[in-house]
């Protein structure tokens, strides 16, 4: 039986009584069998809000039965293996009907693995258990020493590190006098310190530690030692400086406008909408194009609209994206309407902006029933731009 | 089709497009920069399938695919010219003032060039395997020009 993330597929299924929840599993009465690779078959029956769970070879009769490895059962269980993934990759494989395995769901309490908490015995023995493999010889080149820990209290001990030649081998007792004796009084303080819950100069500071003989060498303790870890945990890496950079390029842009457009932007500096139209079907294009978008044939023929108009479409924004002449992004939530001004038929509309204020005061065209009435309002200095019309507004 | 010589309404409209970003250097590429500014020293990284060392590090060998982003290797901080450019026009995005020199420079230690500019030297006079070594930025910016420049040893 192996474990996975700590846990083993036994632990899952022998808490399943504990975890039980009537009230989840009103009015059912199922059967659901489990069949984990290399680990078992077991088989759950649920019946009048009660339950039983037990290993079983026979897996027939039941309402779906569930085929995955050790390690996505617990993970699924303890959240750390994503249930759709596994089941779509055919990691975890269900016969039967799927509805009624989820239902499963809410009858049971999610498993929480026990919290096993250590004692200082064990951490102390664990910490020195693991001293001679967290060496690291790389750091104690050329080093031909002796360290002796003297760890006060019940819990405590007496070791010495010789470290010689680019090995580490840690004997019990203090041998002889070590280069340098490290001294604490109380076992829960070291560990503390190792768990990097306390720091060693408090602990010096407080008399409650001593150092005797060479105190540098006590201080490159920590580069000589990779830093304890408790088992079960892992090493934790330290956070790494990541380089965000957030830019702003400008990118300089020319618009030729060439006739057309040009001519209808240089009408909008003298309050004029001009559309263009198009002499074999005679619908009108605004902004004009060069050529007729379905006849295909120059439209030559200019025609002035508007400029009042009734609102077709009131789109609101809520989000922008920056006005591609000037990077700005515009206040949101903004109306961009589609106006069809007066002489426009159709879907001869014209695209602009509504007046901030008046987004929800509006009316949109509504099969007969035509839309609020709007005006453009004009810009004071007019270079002939689109924004050379500020905004349509309610027209009362 | 008719040449259409009126060009009475035409008129150019000049416009400055300004594109916010956020670039993310990635752990590799934040590791490289990082150790740039704060150490001075150029990081590479090896692939230990084909055992060429890239600079500037990249996280999969492009020959191989093989995963490199732990296995780092220090450079040393000085390589020779393979190849350059000069720049002999100014633009906004450009590091320095026209005419200067771009030179892909191979660092010892490494199998890739690098591009970084090169100065202390006339365009003129630059050539192919012209050893040179890394001056450093004062200021330092979290880009590549944490390493102000190169200039011949």
């Amino acid at each position: 039986m192996s474990a996975y993330f700590g846990v083993k597929v036994e632990d899952i299924f022998a808490t399943m009584p504990e975890r039980f929840r009537p009230e989840g599993a009103e009015g059912i009465s199922a059967s659901y069998g489990y069949n984990i690779h290399g680990e078992g078959k077991w088989k759950l029956t649920v019946k009048d809000g009660k339950m039983k769970i037990g290993k079983a070879d026979d897996l027939s009769g039941c309402a779906t039965v569930t085929t995955t490895d050790g390690e996505t059962f617990v993970g699924i269980n303890l959240g750390k293996v994503d249930a759709m993934k596994a089941f779509s990759s055919g990691k975890f494989k269900v016969e039967g009907d799927f509805g009624a395995l989820a239902k499963t769901a809410k009858m049971f309490r999610k498993y929480i693995p026990p919290q096993k908490e250590m004692s200082t015995r064990e951490y102390i023995l664990d910490m020195f258990a693991t001293l001679e493999k967290r060496f690291q010889p790389k750091k104690a080149e050329g080093l031909d020493v002796t360290v002796g820990y003297d760890i006060g209290g019940e819990d405590g001990g007496k070791w010495t590190a010789v470290i010689r030649k680019g090995e580490c081998l840690l004997k019990e007792g203090i041998l002889g006098t070590p280069t340098v004796t490290l001294k604490v009084q109380s076992a829960a303080d070291w560990v503390a310190l190792m768990l990097g819950k306390i720091d060693a100069l408090s602990l010096l500071s407080a008399g409650k530690a001593a150092i005797t003989g060479e105190a540098p060498l006590a201080l490159k303790l920590g580069e000589i030692f990779a830093p304890y870890v408790p088992p079960g945990e892992k090493a934790k890496e330290p956070e790494q400086e990541l380089i965000v950079l957030r830019k702003t390029i400008s990118v300089n842009q020319r618009f030729a406008t060439g006739p057309v457009m040009g001519k209808f932007l240089n009408g909008l500096k003298e309050k004029k909408i001009l559309a263009n139209q198009c002499p074999q079907c005679k619908r009108l294009q605004l902004p004009p194009r060069e050529v007729c978008a379905v006849c295909r044939v120059e439209a030559t023929q200019w025609v002035e609209v508007g400029p009042k108009g009734h609102l077709a479409v009131n789109e609101i924004v809520y989000y922008a994206s920056p006005d591609p002449l000037t990077g700005e992004t515009r206040e949101t939530p903004y109306g961009s309407i589609h106006v069809l001004l007066d002489g426009c038929k159709g879907n001869e509309t014209f695209t602009h902006l509504l007046r901030p204020d008046q987004i929800f005061k509006v009316k949109e065209t509504w099969q007969e029933e035509k839309g609020s009435r709007l005006r453009p309002v004009w810009a004071e200095r007019r270079t002939g731009s689109i924004h050379d019309i500020k905004f349509f507004e309610l027209d009362e | 089709m008719r040449q259409r010589m009126d060009t009475a309404d035409c008129f150019v409209v000049e416009g400055k497009l300004a594109l916010p970003y956020t670039y993310f250097a990635g752990r590799v590429g934040s590791k490289f920069i990082t150790t740039i500014r704060d150490q001075k020293k150029i990081l590479g990284v090896r692939c230990n399938h084909c055992n060429k060392v890239f600079v500037p590090p990249r996280q999969t060998c492009a020959i191989c695919m093989e995963e490199l982003q732990n296995n780092w290797v220090e450079l040393q901080n000085t390589g020779e010219v393979t190849n350059f450019t000069v720049v002999r026009y100014n633009d906004k995005h450009l590091p320095r003032t026209a005419p200067f020199i771009l030179a892909m420079i191979k660092l010892g230690g490494a199998d890739t060039p690098m591009v970084h500019i090169l100065e202390g030297i006339l365009p003129e006079k630059v050539r192919i395997g012209l050893k040179v070594k890394p001056v450093f930025a004062q200021e330092t910016t979290n880009t590549i020009l944490d390493i102000d420049h190169f200039e011949p040893i």
